[in-house]
């Protein structure tokens, strides 16, 4: 009985060290990345330019808030991520510190960066981030999801011809009236997931045959509300809300499942000349307020996060969401994807 | 005979006097030389570099061939190239079909309104080449353009007879933009062309059409010539309509396999498979640069300034002006009116729609209003130093290398003239691609990158091709004897340049120092290239702005900015109008 309850008493005694541990070392560890941020003054931030700079403004102050500091954010609105990505890589190989300390860009994005071993990983679960938003070996942190699906004009298309299937968009009624927009890893999300590849390049290979109009999303918003092309086969949610906002007819065809679903992630890059208020910021990424300013200003929140719009539109869905095992699969399906539809 | 008697004496005279100038030229001729190959072939050299590597620019990676092998053993590459030489020759073809007509107008007739049309010429350059070409989509997309509807409704057509999202779709487009470019190249050749021929011509009865086509044009040619060569490579290397009409409808040209390649829609750029398209252009570009070397050393044949003093004359038009400022005012709708009334309409729109009642009732002047909060004042602040920095540089090391090439005996004259044409052989993108290898992996001893001068020097060298076109194609026009008369007086080669040459060629220093103002205002593929957030400039947040499918911003930001550059540029052209006319007329 004595050895029991010396057992129960010492597992007891041990839990509470470990948990004491635990809440310790997140405290010491944002402790320590609040002293170090004091210091660096200053972060270079990369995100969406669909959240301008009044919405990068209302980040930096929230954070100052939070942690009683004095940060200045520099914000570099996305003008091509891929191309921003690519540079990073470069900079990275000629042995050059990145432009920024933390970037805000799709999960495919970040995935080449994984690949590559380009993010300064910590153990932002330790900091109290929630597991199931870390990825690439705790180099990021889901920040909001976009979902995509077939969008159409809601002036010219009927309610009857709204897509309610993916295979809807090979009826030949669509053809020369469809666009494609050159996000094609959404195409690889699918192959990579649900669909896998074989139905995948099969269905991309039948879209290929009804001569879609291809271009960059916003451009095909453009288009699309113009009504030089009637359906999207994908278009993000941000350019749908962006749309909406200023009262163009543009409608998301919302009974297509599965919903393919790319995360906003941020992550501090390796080599970034701010790592502490890098990180800092990374872990006020997580936080709810940040869900409010983000949904606020870009349209998007975490699909993560109870309550949220994005949580509540997935629910009953088949969303698809992409981890970092998918990484190189996404990257490479998605290439041959653009050269079946015509990118490349 | 005698003036070559008295000539010749007199050198023999001047000889002693200048005995030590040959050398003084060709050591300054080596010290330009030495500069232009160092700032030219280092980011070509860089280029080439990427076309035999793979991975990223700085990566530790073997050299190999295999980019060559995967772009020359595809099938695909010798369709496309078909593609792209359609698309050049068909859009150079547009342009000179505009273009020639145009100047000789404005140059050698009375037309009323010449001045106004200037300006609106220059206008036509602001006017960026996507914002154009959305206009043209709003007017002959098969599905929603306007005069495609109006065609079909007048004539009870089925299908719509026009096609916008074809190469020859596309070639229009490219033609048209090209027109006030190729203008400012021929101005300064008709403005200065010795008018004893026509005159002779019409004397002898000689109508005008046919005056035009047999004395005008063979007269011109070099300049044509010149216009031509640079304008084919030109239409291989511009990627913005190959983009927005070809790439949706899966046209391809090199150019844009080039942007693809270096922007790749997912994934990461394959920079050597850009550099193994881009060595096609380059060799096309060197192909067309000795040509073009030729054609220069044959311009003697077609000198027509000469010491005989002249006034130009303008021809009166008569009964044909109302016709030819019909022909005029039409090719201004097309390159300006509609495309500014697309702007504008656009601008004032919550979102882009096509003319309708309801449309009208939503127009608003918000976009307008966000414009400061949108962009700041960096890019607008950038935008200034590229549009005073790299005309001044261009025109300068053009009119020292025009000098050298057309006016002295150097003997690697020929070197350099081919040298400063490289740079158009080598697309835009790959140049600023090399600047950005340079800037990146040796950026101590190039700490440029990131900065607003890598811009002005892709710029600058981009351009200098275009600058010495222009002053090699006036120089060549200005006699020797003008020269050799300075000389005789015992004036330095330096003293000769810059009391004899410079105001002789003065307009068309000017009107290029213009043009590339503007075109650097304008550019955005370099600039795109070379972007970082201390180096904004208003091409690429307007670019940025298309991108995220800002229309209505960027029509705005367009509005104001060719609002302004009107005022600029009729404000400089009235101030500078004396020094063009001197220069014309002595």
């Amino acid at each position: 009985m004595k050895i029991v309850l010396t057992r129960i008493v010492g597992v007891f005694l041990g839990l509470m060290v470990a948990g004491t541990g635990t809440s310790f070392g997140a405290a010491s560890s944002i402790d320590g990345l609040i002293a170090g941020a004091k210091k660096e003054g200053v972060i270079e931030f990369y995100g969406p330019s669909t959240l301008g700079p009044e919405g990068a403004q209302a980040l930096a102050d929230g954070f100052n808030k939070k942690y009683g500091l004095n940060i200045k954010l520099n914000f570099s609105p996305s003008g091509n991520m891929t191309r921003d990505t690519a540079k990073i890589v470069g900079m990275s190989a000629s042995g050059q510190p990145p432009e920024w300390d933390i970037m805000v860009v799709t999960d495919a994005h970040h995935g080449s960066l994984w690949l590559r071993k380009l993010h300064q990983p910590f153990d932002y679960a330790a900091a109290g981030v929630s597991k199931e938003r870390i990825e690439y070996d705790r180099g990021t942190v889901s920040v909001a999801n976009q979902f995509a699906l077939p969008t159409y004009n809601s002036k010219l298309v009927a309610a009857k011809d709204v897509p309610t299937k993916w295979e809807d968009l090979l009826d030949p009624k669509w053809k020369g009236k469809l666009g494609v927009i050159n996000s094609t890893h959404h195409w690889g999300r699918l192959a990579a997931g649900p669909w896998g590849d074989e139905k995948t390049l099969d269905f991309v290979k039948k879209l290929s045959a009804q001569k879609p109009l291809l271009t960059r999303a916003g451009e095909m918003a453009q288009r699309l509300i113009l009504g030089e092309v009637l359906v999207s086969a994908t278009l993000q949610d941000s350019q749908l809300h962006e749309s909406q906002q200023s009262g163009a007819p543009l409608a998301f065809a919302d009974k297509v499942q599965p919903v393919i679903s790319p995360e906003y992630h941020v992550g501090v890059l390796k080599g970034a000349p701010h790592p502490n208020v890098g990180h800092l910021f990374v872990i006020f990424m997580a936080s709810p307020e940040v869900q409010a300013i983000w949904k606020k200003h870009t349209g998007h929140s975490s699909a993560y996060v109870p309550g949220t719009d994005a949580y509540k539109f997935a629910q009953g869905k088949q969303v698809v969401y992409m981890k970092q095992d998918q990484a190189a699969k996404v990257d490479k399906i998605s290439r041959q994807i653009g050269k079946i539809l015509g990118f490349n | 005979m005698k003036v070559e008697t008295r000539n010749q004496s007199a050198v023999g005279a001047w000889e002693g006097l200048s005995r030590f100038m040959p050398q003084g030229v060709t050591l300054f001729a080596t010290g330009l030389s030495g500069v232009l190959v160092i700032l030219i072939g280092l980011p070509v050299a860089m280029v080439i570099l990427m076309s035999l590597r793979t991975g990223f620019p700085g990566e530790d990676v073997p050299f190999t061939l295999e980019n060559f092998a995967t772009v020359y053993f595809t099938p695909r590459t010798y369709e496309i190239l078909l593609n792209t030489l359609f698309f050049a020759v068909s859009s150079v073809s547009i342009t000179l079909l505009i273009a020639v007509p145009l100047v000789w107008i404005l140059m050698r007739t009375d037309i009323p309104f010449k001045k106004t049309i200037y300006v609106l010429l220059t206008i036509g350059i602001l006017i960026p080449v996507f914002l154009r070409t959305i206009a043209w989509i709003l007017l002959l997309s098969p599905r929603i353009g306007l005069v495609n509807k109006w065609l079909q409704e007048l004539f009870a057509l089925s299908s719509p007879p026009l096609n916008l999202y074809s190469l020859t779709g596309m070639a229009f487009v490219q033609g048209v933009s090209f027109v006030p470019g190729a203008f400012f190249m021929l101005a300064a050749a008709y403005r200065s062309m010795d008018p004893s021929l026509e005159e002779a011509a019409y004397t002898s009865g000689v109508g005008k059409l046919k005056t035009f086509l047999k004395i005008n044009i063979p007269i011109t040619w070099p300049a044509i010539a010149a216009v031509m060569v640079y304008l084919f490579m030109t239409a291989i290397a511009v990627f913005e309509v190959p983009a927005i009409i070809g790439l949706p409808a899966r046209i391809h040209v090199l150019s844009s396999l080039i942007f693809t390649s270096t922007t790749p829609s997912t994934g990461l750029p394959e920079y050597g498979m850009a550099g193994a398209y881009g060595a096609i252009m380059l060799v096309l570009g060197l192909t067309l640069a000795a040509l073009y070397v030729r054609l220069v050393k044959q311009g003697k044949k077609y000198t027509v300034i000469t010491g005989r003093g002249y006034r130009p004359r303008e021809l009166a038009l008569g009964r044909w002006k109302w016709a030819a400022l019909g022909f005029v005012f039409f090719y201004l709708a097309i390159e300006v009116f509609i495309p500014f009334a697309v702007l504008l309409w656009a601008s004032l729109l919550p979102y882009l729609q096509l003319p309708s009642a309801e449309a009208l009732s939503s127009l608003t002047l918000k976009h307008y209003l966000e414009i400061p909060a949108n962009v700041g004042p960096r890019p607008f602040i950038n935008t200034l130093i590229l549009m005073l920095a790299v005309p001044t540089i261009t025109m300068l090391l053009s009119v020292l290398v025009s000098w050298i090439v057309i006016r002295t005996q150097v003997s690697f004259r020929g070197f350099l003239d081919t040298l400063v044409f490289i740079p158009h052989a080598v697309p835009g993108i790959l140049m600023a691609v090399g600047l950005a290898y340079l800037g990146l992996a040796y950026r101590d001893y190039f700490p440029l990158y990131g900065t607003v001068a890598i811009i002005v020097l892709a710029h600058t060298i981009n351009w200098i091709a275009y600058g010495t076109r222009t002053t090699n194609s006036v120089m060549i026009q200005v006699h020797r004897e003008l020269e050799e008369a300075g000389r005789v007086s015992g004036a330095s080669a330096p003293r000769v340049l810059g009391k004899i040459i410079l105001p002789l060629i003065a307009a068309g220093v000017l009107n290029s120092w213009i043009w590339i103002g503007m075109l650097s205002y304008r550019e955005v593929t370099m600039s795109l290239t070379l972007l970082t957030r201390n180096n904004v400039v208003i091409s690429t947040v307007v670019w940025q702005f298309w991108g995220s499918g800002w229309i209505p911003q960027v029509a705005a930001l367009g509005v104001i900015l060719i609002l302004f550059a009107t005022l600029v540029v009729g404000t400089v052209r009235f101030a500078l109008s004396r020094i063009g006319e001197i220069g014309s007329a002595s």
